[in-house]
């Protein structure tokens, strides 16, 4: 019994604490960055806030920027340890952001890191920077936010006014290792005039690697309502007529209360098409023109809307097959329900090619406190 | 008639006071008819202590002995000589209210009760008067266990009065009492009280067998009853109910429990008795019963928290800080960026330092003992945080860790509570939330097995019974606690019969015809059943 004792006691004192990982040894990283390097390496770079402690609370921070040459990313983490003081931990990161170049290429074996180790935050947000990460990593802002706030704030921002997916490393992984199904990123700029970053539309990926192409932000909306998804606010501003002379008096501005959107996929022969109908039960917000108590200026307006945005929808969509971005995953739905057609079809030559008609249906069910 | 009744058909023996303890198993030692040798036995068996008064009355021929430290000199006064100065009676042997012996071991016993004895050269016969003095408090609320609402009484140091305020909140035929002897050389009166054909008998048979095996000089407190009966000494949860209130020791006896009272304490010990009656207060029946409940949970959470809270924030600090929430995370950084040392050091000497006030706080006059919660909870808990010795986070997570594990109605396992907290510090430094894990589990697996007089002590929850639920992690309406809780082995369940029948009468319109005073069961059809109240 004694000895029994002493074996625990042992075990357990002596053994337990191998795996412990004391919160103040480490670095947190809040932000990462990801480059194309030379030789087909990359160039990681980390934001590493740190914060003095005051008797009241969190005191002054200070942030360092490292950027690092290395092979891999595992590499790279090396590297960077080398030069701050403890270790660096990844386990916090709140955004990943990746050059467009080192996207261009194939964004897998950088993430790679991400998936295998189970203490990563796979909850972590995910965006594309046009030109370099380091560059918006290194972006002094003038706001007293960390880089870390500021971005995740920007693209939180974006989901909820329905430009963006609300990407992060969890949801891409499906995606990314799917053939057949696509998706998109949102995309970061640095607005050099006003000094800030900025949300600059979606890029859209072909299977692993961002194909150069966008949706732009003013159509996001609309690309994010065709793929049935709605933030909590989703507003499309369109100008509806030319009559008035007073430039804002042509334009409206709706709130889309509820969204109904449904992919018909038809596929015959060699041949598939689809269609797209998306119902929109809107509120208007803003249409200085008025006399919307009139139930006819309200039905001229719904067709209007729903011409307009019908139009917007095939521009989105002559986009998408340019980037050949499947969005809707028509490639997995065809295999999955007409493998005959499938299989007589090289789906990456073929989609581009097939026929995506969409249909916007508006229709106004409120119309504000004033007739 | 009576004499020939006994003669015939009764038994024998001749009828005796009752003692409140078998007399007839002590010594016997008879008196003898000369005074001088009465009193020298007496003197020789009590070591000729000095308090030990003797009165020599009737020019030598007749003694009035008593301990002066016990007697009250006015009930003296009262009962044996104002008698024969008012020329009552004429001789003190022939006083009504005496008991007479002529055992002499009898009379050291009444002796040393508190009883004067005369005797009288020529006579054996012994005469006993009681004229004890008795110093009592009154029966004030117990500062540990305050209520807002409800009784404010609570037991003291006499036992007497202790079974008194039972008696008074039970009157009933059924309560039954039966007084123990314990401690060979203190002799100390313990009473075991239970309410007859609702407890379990054999309950009650094993406390009483369990009882009469402890062979100790001295039975101090409750503390030293209940260490020799309880089942299992060696466990950190208490197995009997310690309470100095007489409505929570009645409520327990309702239930079916058995009280064990102790001459010279004022607290009563409950058994059997399981881990959720520590978490009742008699609070929570004065209040509404959404109220109650709601108490009862927070109670309930506290036990988690006072346990739990250190050990799982030392875990998340030293394993696991991928659970900190993402706004969190730099305010926790800053704050144990600069300590220097482990968390699980910073907890220990927190929680030591707390031990020590609170226990600086008890020993000490009310008025320093503020002045050390001052000191103690403000200007250390401060200076330490600015000093960089522990974090402030670990501040607010011990002081946390320490109201919680005050919130427990009962000291007892407050006590517990606050000694589980190191096992489950070390678990988790050593192991992280791996470590949590198995120290809870080891103590739920320590619960379910322990058991108190037979009666399993997690029970309702294991092993599970819904209904009992009732009034441990809730409390429901009163009146649907219809059945006794199956843990306290009752043999009578039923507890409250259907007493709320009125409302359905209301509801189907049907007059109520109960003539006052002439038929009370008019209802008989409706099934309602006054039983209750015409017993």
């Amino acid at each position: 019994m004694k000895k029994l004792i002493l074996v625990l006691s042992t075990l357990l004192l002596l053994t337990g604490c191998w795996d412990e990982r004391q919160f103040k040894n480490i670095k947190l990283v809040l932000t990462l960055g990801y480059d194309q390097g030379e030789n087909g390496g990359i160039i990681e770079t980390v934001s590493i806030p740190t914060i003095q402690r005051s008797s009241e609370g969190p005191g002054p921070e200070s942030v360092q920027v490292i950027s690092t040459d290395a092979v891999t990313p595992r590499d790279a983490r090396d590297k960077v340890d080398q030069s701050i003081s403890n270790t660096f931990d990844p386990a916090k990161v709140k955004v990943v952001v990746i050059g467009e170049d080192l996207a261009k290429e194939n964004i897998y074996p950088t993430l790679d890191e991400f998936y295998r180790n189970p203490n990563n935050n796979l909850n972590a947000h995910l965006a594309l920077a046009r030109g370099k990460a380091e560059d918006i990593l290194n972006f002094n802002s003038q706001s007293p936010t960390r880089i870390s706030d500021y971005i995740s704030g920007i693209l939180e921002g974006a989901v909820a006014a329905t430009h963006a997916t609300g990407e992060n490393l969890q949801l891409v992984c499906a995606e990314l290792i799917e053939p057949g199904e696509d998706f998109s990123i949102p995309m970061l700029k640095i607005d050099e005039e006003q000094s800030v970053i900025k949300f600059d539309g979606m890029g859209l990926f072909h299977e692993d690697h961002y194909t150069g192409i966008d949706i732009p932000a003013d159509q996001t909306t609309l690309f994010m309502l065709m793929q049935g998804k709605k933030g909590r606010v989703a507003r499309l501003t369109k100008k509806v007529s030319d009559k008035h002379e007073n430039e804002q008096m042509n334009y409206v501005t709706v709130n889309v209360m509820n969204q109904k959107q449904k992919l018909k996929i038809k596929a015959e022969g060699e041949t598939v098409s689809a269609d797209l109908k998306v119902d929109l039960k809107v509120r208007v917000v803003e249409y200085p023109a008025d006399h919307l108590a009139e139930s006819a200026t309200v039905k001229e307006l719904n067709q209007k809307l729903s011409e307009i945005l019908t139009k917007e929808a095939e521009e989105i969509i002559k986009i998408m097959q340019e980037a050949n971005s499947d969005i809707w995953a028509i490639g997995r739905q065809v295999k999955a329900y007409h493998p005959e057609v499938h299989k007589k079809l090289d789906w990456i030559e073929a989609y581009p090619e097939i026929e995506i008609t969409p249909n916007v249906d508006v229709e106004i069910l409120q119309h504000g406190i004033i007739n | 008639m009576g004499f020939w009744k006994r003669l015939f058909f009764g038994d024998h023996t001749k009828l005796e006071d009752r003692q409140p303890n078998d007399t007839k198993k002590e010594p016997k030692q008879p008196s003898s008819a000369k005074l001088s040798a009465n009193i020298d036995y007496l003197m020789n068996e009590f070591n000729r202590t000095s308090d030990l008064k003797i009165r020599i009355l009737k020019k030598g021929n007749a003694a009035l002995l008593y301990f002066e430290s016990l007697v009250d000199q006015e009930k003296v006064q009262e009962a044996i000589f104002k008698p024969i100065e008012l020329g009552d009676v004429e001789d003190i042997s022939n006083l009504p209210h005496s008991k007479e012996t002529l055992n002499l071991e009898e009379a050291i016993t009444t002796l040393l009760r508190g009883h004067a004895i005369y005797m009288e050269d020529g006579s054996r016969k012994i005469s006993q008067f009681k004229v004890t003095s008795s110093f009592n408090r009154s029966p004030e609320e117990p500062a540990n266990e305050k209520v807002v609402r409800g009784s404010h009484d609570g037991f003291v140091e006499n036992m007497m009065i202790n079974i008194n305020l039972i008696r008074k909140r039970i009157e009933n035929r059924d309560l039954n009492v039966k007084y123990f002897k314990l401690g060979k050389k203190t002799n100390t009166n313990v009473a075991v009280i239970y309410l007859d054909g609702v407890a379990d008998p054999e309950i009650v048979q094993q406390i009483e067998t369990r009882m009469k095996d402890i062979s100790a000089d001295m039975i101090h407190s409750p503390g030293y009853v209940e260490e020799f009966i309880e089942d299992q000494t060696f466990s950190p949860f208490p197995q009997m109910l310690n309470t100095e209130r007489p409505d929570r020791a009645v409520a327990n006896l309702m239930e079916g429990r058995v009280a064990i009272l102790t001459e010279g304490s004022p607290t009563t010990l409950i058994a059997p008795s399981t881990f959720f009656m520590f978490y009742q207060a008699s609070d929570d029946y004065n209040m509404r019963w959404y109220t109650g409940t709601f108490v009862r949970l927070i109670r309930l959470a506290s036990f988690i928290i006072a346990i739990g809270l250190p050990a799982f924030y030392i875990a998340v600090v030293g394993f696991h800080f991928e659970v900190i929430p993402d706004d969190l995370v730099i305010p926790v950084k800053s704050s144990i960026n600069e300590i220097a040392y482990p968390p699980i050091m910073e907890a220990f000497v927190m929680v030591v330092i707390i031990e020590l006030i609170r226990e600086a706080g008890i020993r000490l006059p009310q008025p320093i003992g503020q002045t050390i919660g001052i000191v103690g909870g403000l200007v250390i808990g401060d200076a330490v945080v600015r000093a960089g010795l522990v974090s402030n986070l670990m501040v607010i997570v011990v002081a946390l860790t320490a109201i919680a594990s005050f919130v427990v109605p009962s000291n007892e396992l407050s006590t517990t509570l606050r000694l589980l907290t190191f096992p489950l510090i070390i678990l988790a430094g050593t192991l992280g939330f791996v470590g949590i894990v198995f120290g809870f589990l080891f103590i739920l697996i320590h619960l379910s097995r322990l058991e108190s007089f037979g009666v399993p002590y997690f029970s309702p929850v294991s092993p599970l019974r819904i209904k009992d639920l009732k009034d441990t992690f809730i409390r429901v309406p009163l009146y649907k606690m219809n059945e006794r809780p199956k843990d306290s082995h009752a043999i009578q369940t039923e507890a409250v019969g259907p007493s709320r029948e009125w409302k359905k009468r209301e509801k189907t319109g049907k007059p109520q015809t109960i003539e006052s005073g002439t038929n009370q069961t008019t209802g008989g059809d409706q099934s309602v059943s006054s039983d209750s109240s015409s017993e």
